[in-house]
């Protein structure tokens, strides 16, 4: 591990004590003088044609200021931006359909926004609620992937004549040569299902317009207060510094929060501004699970094409993907899970097909692991499989198809969700692997202690699973580093901060260049007054990217220290050194100056200076790397099933992790521990279920169970470091890898457990009650 | 998810209380709130008046009855009779079903009034109350009367309790001698709604079983009397074989539906499994008493 | 949500039949029923309040459309509720049978539920309809005994 006085050290978290005791401003703590609440009419059907809507005896309620449905929008009714355009892959087919402020003719999925009412309070918003009177005609709801691509089946957006959302076709190499020369063909169909992201937040917006100013702010519980700023600036007619956007402290992002001009976003600010008063919107729980973005289910028909000895001749996919009623994030979520699949294998071909589907439900985007477990469980499964029918150890047939080592930068020839080529970075696949399976004792279990504990009755299982995951990736970000003159370091960067640890992270990455104290470095993030260029956080690269930019302008600024303090001490620029919030001279520590009293200097009120100098000691800079890097892991875990309950118990969960280098061990411990809790979340007890009829049938925490701290185990956590060459601190993104491989190490465990039962398991969310099922029609009797 | 308007009254006594609840005939009094609040937060509950017992003193308590039984107030939150050692002693049965209401926060506000009057198909109280042959005394401005739990839960969310009517007390006899009870209950989290659950007590004659309750719950519209398992039971020397065919005699007498949680397969796999596991227990139980 | 079950009413087919369809005895037996009329040859409108335990009743607005009638055998009825906790919506189908001196009933209902109760009620959905409609059953059997024993109607 590379250490410095601040790189890779354990630092107590900077933000900790403000968010422990209460004293962080989150968007529902901001009160303004006459602020008004407001609360949404949402739609209870999931697909028909809003034939009119009637909010007179709403508008006559006591304490209500003022109901809006599309028409009373006017010009400012307009669907969303397309956010992400589709990669540029060859023959791609892709229909763009976009997130409208409030139904006007149509309604194409359950919580679909009909009007907003602003009043007195959110009680009275809510009564209002009741007062509004709205005809439906109900139509076909779109559900069933397949059935939805049927010639007669009823359509989500008429104007596409298809419900056909995209169809993207990647492949390398030729699958039907590897095909033949295969020993063995394993085919099956896997079903892959994800979930709400369910931050303890939900989202909320405070939007308040000073005319004398003409200056609009808006607090958002967004992940890309820029992109936020900028578009708002826009649809308002609003010159971009006329904007501000503040995503203060936020808990939890996951990605939902990186979906942007959501109804609430754009129609806040345009209210506040016609009505000259301050408004606010705070989602509720069952809100969230209509109105907020969410992740859900694929399915693949697979087939790894296999030599004898176990080595992957080639892949072929054909997989649907649900995208809901609106696709604003173009292809984001299957692209990952298209080329995640190849994994940390050498894959010779591949051919892999999707199609994206409309359906009436609510809109997918990324949620933490953003499509990436759908494709691991797809290999790791395959391989599993594979394994079983050859014969071949499952750790074992993992290690014959590594990439190896020395194979960097390894390109797998198909495109990424940044349009660029899938190139692996860095990486050594083999050292996680065995640190895996020795730390979770994998081949005493699977030699001794598994027999002997069956032969009690006992049903233990073990999985092991390997997974890539595409972090870092651009376009850019930007930081400013400023030394105030009380000493004191400023950075402020664009990207949000959701609870990632960056207060203090880049404060260790500026500290260590700037030999400061990390406790007097403050970071301000997700302000755009503060910094004005950048897109947000996602996709794991705060890090690496925001990271990389504090430590550029932190260099930069180191550069102007030196520069600046030689000539005060009288010697050459390579006679000095920083420490101590102090530069010096080596080895004459009383020849120094402290960094506060140089900044002071370096801004004279009166006097002339030397042509071409810029004043104070501060620096900008701007960080995009060539493209994205490749972590990786490990992740093995052991379980204990009931055969006469299904229950499932989670014994030990071990996680062998690569983020290249590593900057604070505790953040990346603590993201990893999270991570794993979603995807045992993910793996079973989560499931957005909705029915034939696009209605969720359980839109509360009493029936979406989120897993809590007795049911998720404390990681065991082991550090590989192959650094990145495409950034400059080596790093690789780390916020999302616990949820990734989960689904599939509990599918191979609770397998393993159960063998000899026939039961195989090809499909993600598992509960007790269905694995009895599975159990039971193993068996052969009626489940 | 805020409430809509209502009315708010705290009496300062029972007799204030139940005139109240006389006068207003949608109103619903407020006990620990812990499933009323929500349901009005949801506006699926919307009372026109909230009548507040919690500053009725004379409803909370738990005494040690000369008889040898209990007597609990209804106002006594969960976690008092959960943390009680009266409770421990003299209701075994009831001291080991407390952990499993809910969760510790909802334990303190929660009572145990509001539970049996709330009558959810899938609480624990209900079918411990009839598997302990407790009475409930309830009343109203007409007056007093005490009913057997067995007669009080009389459908799905439904009770004995007439307009206007209160549970101040319940009554738990003592425990008969050489009896041995168990509870268990299946749940996905801590805490959570069971998916099936299981009360038993069980009373040997010698080395025989005398008689037994067993009363499921989450398997129907309240607490199941399983008299099919309980007639297979009597009688025998409840060992392992018999207890197996006990647990599969429930299968007649429960007709649980399914949810996003369970299907009814599994339900009824859960309440063979559950009962014959808490049999099992019990009479160990009560082979211990009996020494 | 699929309801389906049978159940004996111990009367002839033809009075059973005339009651099923009369809105006077619906709007008695009908659990909740405020109000129901006919409005045209297959057409019945009314309000029923619906709730159960906890959730105070609620006014749904509902609309039951007769198809394929065929006299005294078999109905079906498309059936639309609407209400501030959600809404119902399908089809129904009715077949009376004679037995004996009695009628057998047996009916087939495929039922979305949507809105509110669906999305945090479906603990309860279940057992709330099979609860419902034995209670309606129930009372439209005493119904046929008391016009059986001479009771005006």
């Amino acid at each position: 591990m590379i250490l410095g006085s601040y790189m890779g050290r354990r630092v107590l978290r900077l933000e900790d004590a403000k968010l422990l005791t209460g004293r962080a401003l989150f968007v529902d703590d901001v009160e303004l003088p006459g602020m008004l609440h407001v609360a949404f009419l949402r739609s209870d059907d999931a697909h028909g044609l809003l034939r009119s809507i009637d909010a007179t005896a709403a508008r006559e309620r006591p304490g209500v200021h003022a109901v809006y449905t599309a028409a009373d929008l006017g010009d400012y009714w307009q669907p969303g931006p397309l956010l992400v355009p589709p990669p540029p892959v060859p023959g791609l087919i892709f229909n763009a359909a976009t997130q409208v402020p409030l139904v006007r003719d149509r309604i194409r999925h359950c919580g679909e926004p009909l009007a907003m009412v602003v009043a007195e309070s959110r009680y009275i918003a809510e009564d209002a609620l009741e007062d509004i009177v709205v005809d439906v005609e109900p139509l076909p709801a779109v559900a069933d992937l397949e059935a939805a691509l049927l010639p007669d089946a009823p359509l989500v957006h008429e104007q596409f004549g298809t419900n056909l959302a995209a169809q993207v076709h990647q492949c390398k190499g030729d699958y039907a040569s590897a095909r033949t020369a295969a020993a063995l063909l394993v085919a099956r169909r896997f079903l892959y299902d994800r979930g709400a992201s369910a931050a303890i937040e939900n989202r909320g917006v405070v939007a308040s317009w000073d005319a004398r100013a003409g200056e609009l702010t808006v607090w958002d519980t967004t992940q890309a207060p820029i992109p936020i700023r900028n578009g708002l600036a826009s649809m308002l007619g609003l010159g971009e510094s006329q904007v501000r956007v503040i995503a203060p402290f936020i808990g939890g992002g996951f990605g939902p929060k990186i979906m942007m001009f959501y109804p609430e976003e754009v129609l806040l600010p345009w209210a506040a501004m016609r009505l000259g008063r301050a408004l606010k919107w705070i989602e509720d729980r069952r809100e969230n699970f209509y109105a907020t973005t969410q992740e859900r289910g694929q399915i693949h028909d697979a087939e790894l094409a296999v030599s004898r000895d176990g080595r992957i001749l080639g892949v072929r996919d054909s997989f649907l993907h649900d995208t809901g009623a609106y696709d604003p994030y173009g292809l984001t979520v299957p692209i990952n899970s298209q080329c995640t699949l190849l994994g940390p294998y050498v894959v010779p071909h591949y051919d892999s097909e999707f199609k994206a589907v409309f359906t009436n439900r609510p809109i997918v985007t990324p949620v933490r692991g953003a499509g990436r477990q759908h494709g691991v469980f797809v290999m790791e499964r395959l391989l599993d499989l594979a394994a079983r029918e050859l014969g071949i150890d499952r750790v074992e047939i993992r290690r014959r198809n590594y990439i190896q080592p020395d194979a960097f930068p390894y390109d797998h020839e198909i495109l990424f969700q940044d349009f660029r080529p899938l190139v692996y970075d860095s990486g050594n696949y083999p050292a996680a692997l065995e640190k895996a399976a020795l730390m979770i004792g994998y081949e005493d279990f699977v030699r001794e202690e598994q027999p002997r504990l069956r032969r009690e009755g006992r049903h233990v299982g073990i999985g092991v699973v390997s997974y890539i995951e595409g972090t870092g990736i651009g376009p850019y970000e930007g930081a400013r580093v400023t030394v105030e003159p009380s000493g004191m370091v400023r950075v402020a960067t664009g990207v949000g901060t959701q609870g990632q640890g960056h207060f203090t992270t880049f404060a260790q990455l500026v500290a260590e260049q700037l030999g400061v104290e990390v406790t007097s470095v403050q970071v301000t993030t997700g302000d755009t007054r503060d910094f004005s260029w950048g897109t947000g956080t996602f996709a794991s690269r705060g890090a690496v990217v925001a990271g990389s930019a504090c430590h550029a302008a932190a260099l930069k600024v180191r550069a102007k220290v030196l520069a600046l303090a030689a000539p005060l001490l009288g010697v050459p620029e390579g006679a000095l050194e920083l420490g101590n919030g102090r530069v010096s001279v080596r080895g004459f520590p009383e020849r120094s100056l402290g960094l506060g009293e140089l900044a002071r200097k370096a801004n004279p009120l009166r006097g002339a200076v030397t042509p071409g100098t810029e004043p104070g000691l501060e620096a900008t800079a701007y960080f995009g790397p060539d493209r994205g890097n490749a972590a990786s892991g490990v992740h093995a875990m052991r379980v204990e099933v009931d055969p006469d309950t299904a229950e499932v118990k989670i014994t030990r969960y071990v996680v062998v992790h690569d983020c290249g280098t590593v900057i604070n061990p505790m953040v990346v411990e603590a993201q990893v521990q999270g991570g794993v809790a979603h995807g045992i979340g993910n793996a079973f007890y989560e499931r957005l279920v909705f029915d034939d009829n696009g209605q969720l049938m359980n839109a509360s925490f009493m029936d979406y169970l989120l897993p809590t701290a007795l049911d998720v185990p404390t990681v065991e956590l082991a550090h590989i470091e192959t650094p990145s060459p495409l950034n400059p601190l080596g790093a690789k993104g780390v916020g999302e890898a616990g949820a990734i491989p989960t689904g599939a190490a509990f599918a191979q465990a609770v397998e393993d457990a159960l063998s000899g039962t026939g039961v195989e398991i090809t499909e993600i969310p598992l509960s007790p009650s269905r694995l009895y099922e599975l159990i039971a029609r193993a068996r052969g009797g009626a489940g | 998810m805020k409430p809509p308007l209502f009315e708010y009254h705290r009496p300062g006594t029972l007799n204030d209380a139940l005139a109240l609840l006389g006068a207003h005939p949608g109103a619903k009094p407020l006990a620990g709130g812990q499933s009323l609040i929500p349901a009005m937060n949801f506006r699926l509950a919307a009372p026109d008046a909230l009548i507040d017992l919690n500053a009725l003193p004379e409803l909370s308590g738990i005494e040690e009855t000369t008889d040898g039984g209990l007597r609990i107030g209804a106002m006594t939150r969960h976690s008092a009779v959960e943390l009680s050692a009266a409770v421990a002693r003299r209701a075994p049965l009831l001291a080991e079903a407390m952990p499993f209401i809910a969760h510790r926060q909802i334990r303190n506000r929660g009572t145990i009034g509001g539970s049996l009057a709330h009558a959810d198909p899938a609480a624990e109280l209900p079918a411990v109350m009839v598997a302990l042959e407790a009475r409930l005394t309830l009343a109203s401005i007409r007056g007093g009367r005490v009913i057997p739990a067995a007669e009080f839960f009389t459908g799905l969310f439904a009770t004995a309790l007439a307009e206007g009517e209160l549970i101040t007390a319940i009554e738990i006899p003592p425990p008969p001698p050489r009896t041995g009870t168990a509870f268990l209950e299946l749940a996905r989290r801590h805490g959570d709604y069971a998916l099936v659950g299981v009360t038993v007590t069980v009373r040997l004659d010698h080395a025989r079983v005398a008689d037994s309750r067993i009363v499921l719950f989450s398997v129907g519209e309240g607490p199941v009397r399983a008299t099919h398992a309980e007639r297979t039971l009597a009688g025998t020397a409840g060992d392992e074989a018999a207890l197996r065919a006990a647990a599969d005699a429930v299968q007649g007498d429960v007709d649980p539906s399914s949810d996003i949680h369970a299907s009814s397969a599994y339900r009824r796999q859960l309440a063979s499994v559950l009962t014959r596991r808490a049999l099992t227990t019990a009479m160990a139980r009560a082979a211990d008493s009996a020494r | 949500m699929i309801v389906e079950g049978n159940h004996f009413f111990p009367g002839p087919r033809e009075v059973v039949w005339a009651l099923l369809l009369d809105p006077a005895v619906l709007a008695k037996t009908m659990p909740g029923t405020a109000s129901i009329a006919r409005v045209g040859d297959d057409r019945y409108e009314g309000t029923m309040a619906m709730g159960i335990g906890p959730i105070t009743a609620a006014m749904f607005d509902v609309v039951i459309t007769m198809t394929d009638r065929a006299e005294p055998e078999h109905y079906t009825m498309q059936i639309e509720g609407r209400g501030k906790f959600g809404f119902t919506r399908g089809k129904a189908a009715v077949t009376l049978a004679s037995e004996g001196a009695g009628t057998s009933m047996h009916y087939q209902a495929d039922l979305v539920v949507g809105g509110k109760i669906a999305a945090v009620g479906q603990r309860l959905l279940d057992s709330v309809s099979k609860l419902m409609l034995r209670q309606g059953l129930d009372a439209m059997t005493r119904e046929l005994e008391h016009r059986l024993a001479g009771g005006a109607a």
